[in-house]
């Protein structure tokens, strides 16, 4: 067996006396597609801001191709190869949808002030090649004829995708997708869905999606983890958490 | 790209550089014989202020912090070359042109220390916060400056070289434009940029955001320091009154006015503020009620600013090619 890329343990969280995560643990192997499933206010959304270092965990420790994270601010994580997207959109409203993509390039840069201000060959080098990946990134999901257009201007589907785009740009190995799909029809979902499983072909990044909708969690990702009240409860394969109790409990509740 | 195309390209950069050089030299001699100096003036004072609206602009309009402490880090650069040509060296050479370009300069450098010290508190404040901190840094420099005895106290500073002129101040403009148009165009812009827009995705895609906040307040007080020694060696005169509360709001006005994030806008917002109250002057004292009641109006009518986020010409059709 291939090592894990991410190896997640023990990872809690608390916020005054409310434990908002606890004991969180989860294994992803190279090219994985997992999902995080559970009720609202699971602590799903927190558990990826632990991963992506918006909040630092109370203990735990997750190790990213050897190296423990806890602990480092989010940019490094970035740097160490984790990239997420947000349940709230948060593309640069004000750049293009170009500059958004080149924005997830930043650590890749190695021209340095002077050749931006004397614009030197290797500054106009090093533009054009981001520039072209930036753009071969934005052809992959879909958004190339937009490149020129500000962000904000893009449709609701449309920023999401272009938020997927921006984080394969920072070359992550593992990719956290905070509900995708959210308000989106069933047509679009079926797509991005469709979108993600060719991404992790592609670009050789184990995927970690948050979504709601079941029947997709269910169709694409070959394990599932379910959250509850900061706990996972159940790990699986999508037919074993169908036909787990604890998960029936935590989703209809005890009748 | 191969080497011979390169150096086409520095080539042409250096061209272009001589020609605008030349051009501003000769437009210099023509204006010192041909326009009232009371004109002179008014194009000069809208030159410095270009440099400081252009600079505070990438703090307040691009890398969306809000600093209301400009004139205290043009008083340092005016202060600190006023001090190198006037108080101490102050020799032969510092009196000569280059070496106030010198002094100037060292200005410059030691207003962008100031703001990388100012800079720290921005890690941790936003918004009015962050506006008061920088005020009452500003008034704290103002203040020291009020109580040094070597550099005038309260009585400012006298007998300053006057070398500096439309050509130097607009040579200066010129290089505030291309270093923050440059900048912005660059990866590093887009990283302020970006975290104007959203903080917490900028440091999820690998910016430094504290990096650059700090950064961002240092280039720009760099620049406003430079403005400050400018003023300083055309006036001929400093004090610690011209570098008040009043001209920090003032270069704000000219951001805001203008449209935040836009260098022409900064530009155009320098020379309104400036020209405005110069034009108002037939109706006397009367001006200072109608220059802010056409602020107001303005920014009723435009709460954007006059250019909002964008470059003047883009309001203009590109012509086909």
């Amino acid at each position: 067996m291939t090592p894990p890329v991410l190896e997640v343990q023990d990872l809690s969280i608390s916020f005054g006396g409310l434990k908002a995560v606890a004991g969180f643990g989860l294994t992803l192997r190279p090219g994985a597609l997992e999902g995080l499933i559970g009720p609202n206010g699971a602590g799903k959304t927190t558990v990826f801001n632990l991963l992506s270092g918006v909040y630092t965990a109370d203990s735990g420790r997750f190790v990213l191709d050897g190296a423990d994270l806890r602990g480092f601010s989010a940019y490094r994580i970035s740097h160490a190869g984790i990239a997420r997207t947000f349940q709230n959109i948060r593309v640069f409203s004000h750049l293009t949808v170009l500059e958004n993509v080149l924005v997830g390039f930043h650590q890749s840069i190695r021209y340095g002030y002077w050749d931006a201000f004397l614009l030197t060959g290797r500054f106009r080098n090093d533009e054009a090649a981001m520039e072209q990946q930036a753009l071969a990134l934005l052809e992959r999901v879909g958004l190339a004829s937009r490149a020129g257009d500000n962000a904000r201007d893009l449709p609701y589907g449309d920023q999401r995708r272009l938020e997927i785009a921006r984080a394969l740009a920072t070359h992550p190995k593992v990719l956290l997708l905070d509900e995708p799909a959210a308000g989106l029809n069933t047509v679009e979902k079926e797509q991005l869905m469709g979108l993600i499983a060719k991404i992790r072909d592609e670009f050789k990044v184990a995927i970690l999606v948050i979504e709601h909708d079941m029947k997709l969690v269910m169709g694409i990702c070959e394990r599932i983890t379910v959250l509850d009240h900061g706990e996972v409860i159940a790990t699986g394969t999508p037919k074993e958490i169908q036909s787990n109790p604890k998960v029936i409990e935590a989703y209809l509740g005890v009748s | 790209m191969s080497a011979p195309s390169q150096n086409a390209g520095f080539l042409k950069q250096a061209t272009i550089t001589a020609v605008f050089i030349a051009v501003l030299w000769g437009v210099d001699q023509l204006l010192q014989i041909g326009l009232n100096p009371y004109y002179v003036r008014v194009v000069v004072n809208c030159g410095i202020a270009a440099i400081l609206a252009l600079s505070l602009n990438l703090i307040n309009g691009c890398a969306g912090q809000f600093s209301l402490g400009h004139a205290g880090f043009m008083a340092v650069g005016a202060y600190v070359s006023a001090t190198l040509t006037t108080v101490y060296p102050a020799g032969e050479f510092f009196q000569s042109p280059l070496g106030v370009g010198v002094a100037i300069t060292i200005g410059g450098i030691v207003a962008a220390l100031a703001g990388y010290l100012v800079g720290l508190p921005s890690l941790r404040l936003k918004g009015d916060y962050l506006a008061i901190v920088t005020l009452g840094f500003s008034e704290m420099i103002r203040v020291c400056f009020l109580n040094i005895p070597a550099v005038g106290g309260a009585r400012g500073m006298n007998g300053i070289p006057v070398h500096s002129s439309f050509f130097w101040v607009y040579l200066w403009a010129a290089l505030a434009w291309v270093f923050f148009w440059r900048l912005l165009r660059s990866g590093r812009g887009r990283a302020i940029l970006a975290l104007r827009d959203d903080e917490t995705a900028a440091e999820a895609m690998g910016v430094e955001v504290s990096h650059f906040k700090v950064v961002s307040f240092s280039l720009s007080s760099a620049f406003a320091g430079i403005a400050g020694g400018l003023f300083a060696h055309y006036q001929g005169f400093i004090d610690p009154q011209s570098f008040d509360f009043s001209r920090s709001v003032l270069v704000v006005i000219m951001v805001v006015l203008g449209g935040m994030g836009s260098l022409s806008g900064a530009v155009l917002g320098a020379v309104v503020v400036t020209v405005l109250p110069e034009s108002l002057r037939v109706f006397e004292s009367y001006r200072l009620i109608i220059f802010p009641l056409v602020l107001i109006l303005m920014m009723l009518l435009r709460p954007k600013g006059i250019l909002g986020h964008r470059e003047i010409w883009e309001f203009f059709p590109r012509r086909a090619k």
